[in-house]
């Protein structure tokens, strides 16, 4: 499939009276990294949620693929892995990932379970209900959730969030295999390094707006510092 | 089809390791046959007669509403309700998976009220058990998918537990109207009256219609 995975074009979304996102313009290439950083309330989140459809926009467009964000072939190729970890506590984790197999309509549901739950080191607790896991397994297993259906495209907010720093060099681990299978991911951080690690491309938001836009190849950890600590400063 | 078989099976193990929700809505219908049992002392059988088949659907109604509260509180939890947004299928086959769910916990719930009624009150339902339970099952259609639906719009509201009765309960005049009138007949030795039952049938369908083509709206956030 040619052009940008994720194109967007004077994209806003308004909360009642609260402008989250504002006038985005924005393509993602198929197989880069995106990420996305910006103070508290920057519209890090409306963006992906508007991206995963989870949301309607306000005003402009939006292609996800080609298509309208909602249409279910979208949903079938994007995989969220949100500040929640959309886990039932009362489900084991193996019952978790069956579930969300099913929502997916996943082929051989239980063969993908088996083998994410390997992969994300959870196999000895496939049977523990996800209610009893700590927090950097509840992490796991939700990223293991999201990408149950092996989606193109990957969103992950704020995945280091409350992470000691083992879970995050895990994590850190995981996110490089999935970037390395060659998935275009949507990256929303505060962590500029992590950012500067993981990402190809990079945009700030502030108060709604893009402030400051690297493209794949012009990628500068130092210009996107500037760009975001201009930004934080500017918001406080 | 296959998601709604899916938020089923969620939704019955959840139930089922918890069982939290099937014994609220039964603690409270019980207490409801309880309370009327002492409060009816001394009636004649004509005026218990005409008072039961209003008693059993306050019963089936107050019990409807904690049980529905409740079903969409899980999904708020870890916001389960946005992973289920993303399913790639008509939203309308969640809310089916939730409504079937809601429905058989509301059966086995009335199920046993029913029969303690029956006791409590000396009423030989045993002849009229199937159309009984026919008509149950037509109002209780029509109460699960208003309730599953209020519930899904009530879920993200500051104050679930008192918006959902306020909208449902106004929704859900026909259906109770007919089902008590239904049920008044059948206890009250006459032929269940086809217009009850038709009310019955054309409010669970259009219900069924409307909630499942609205349902992506409710899931919006």
């Amino acid at each position: 499939m040619s052009g940008a995975a994720i194109a967007a074009r004077g994209l806003a979304k308004r909360f009642g009276p609260v402008t989250a996102l504002r006038d985005l313009d924005l393509d993602v290439e198929r197989g880069s990294v995106l990420a996305v950083l910006g103070p508290n309330g920057a519209g890090k989140s409306t963006l992906l949620g508007l991206v995963a459809g989870l949301m309607r926009p306000t005003a402009g467009s939006l292609r996800v693929n080609g298509q309208e964000p909602r249409a279910r072939t979208t949903r079938a190729a994007v995989g969220f892995i949100g500040h929640a970890t959309f886990l039932y506590p009362d489900l084991t984790a193996r019952e978790n990932l069956r579930f969300a197999a099913r929502l997916f309509g996943v082929p051989n549901p239980e063969a993908r379970v088996e083998a994410l739950l390997e992969d994300y080191d959870l196999a000895r607790y496939g049977q523990r209900r996800a209610g009893t896991f700590s927090q950097g397994m509840a992490h796991r297993l939700s990223i293991a959730r999201g990408l149950v259906h092996d989606p193109d495209i990957v969103l992950l907010d704020e995945p280091f969030a409350g992470l000691d720093r083992t879970a995050a060099a895990r994590l850190g681990t995981r996110l490089r295999e999935v970037r390395g299978g060659g998935r275009t991911v949507v990256l929303v951080t505060h962590d500029l390094a992590r950012a500067a690690e993981l990402a190809d491309a990079a945009i700030v938001l502030s108060g709604g707006a893009c402030v400051h836009h690297t493209g794949r190849g012009e990628f500068s950890p130092a210009a996107l510092e500037r760009a975001y600590l201009a930004a934080v400063d500017g918001a406080t | 089809m296959n998601v709604l078989l899916a938020v089923l099976w969620k939704d019955l193990l959840s139930e089922w390791r918890r069982r939290d929700r099937v014994l609220a809505m039964l603690l409270f219908s019980l207490l409801v046959v309880a309370v009327f049992h002492f409060a009816l002392v001394g009636v004649s059988d004509a005026q218990l007669r005409a008072s039961v088949p209003g008693l059993l659907w306050i019963a089936f109604l107050f019990a409807s509403v904690l049980g529905f509260n409740r079903a969409f509180a899980l999904e708020l939890e870890n916001d389960a309700l946005s992973g289920l947004a993303l399913a790639p299928a008509d939203p309308g086959w969640i809310f089916l998976g939730k409504a079937t769910a809601n429905f058989l916990l509301l059966v086995v719930v009335q199920a046993v009220t029913a029969a303690v009624f029956g006791v409590a009150f000396d009423l030989a339902l045993a002849p009229i058990a199937l159309r009984l339970a026919g008509i149950v099952a037509l109002g209780s259609v029509g109460l699960t998918l208003v309730g599953t639906l209020f519930a899904a719009v009530a879920v993200r509201t500051r104050y679930r537990e008192v918006m959902l009765p306020l909208l449902m309960l106004p929704v859900l005049m026909p259906v109770l109207i007919g089902a008590v009138q239904a049920t008044a007949a059948l206890f009250g030795g006459e032929g269940v009256a086809a217009g009850s039952l038709r009310l019955l049938l054309v409010f669970d369908l259009v219900y069924l219609i409307v909630s499942f083509l609205i349902f992506e709206y409710v899931l919006d956030e």
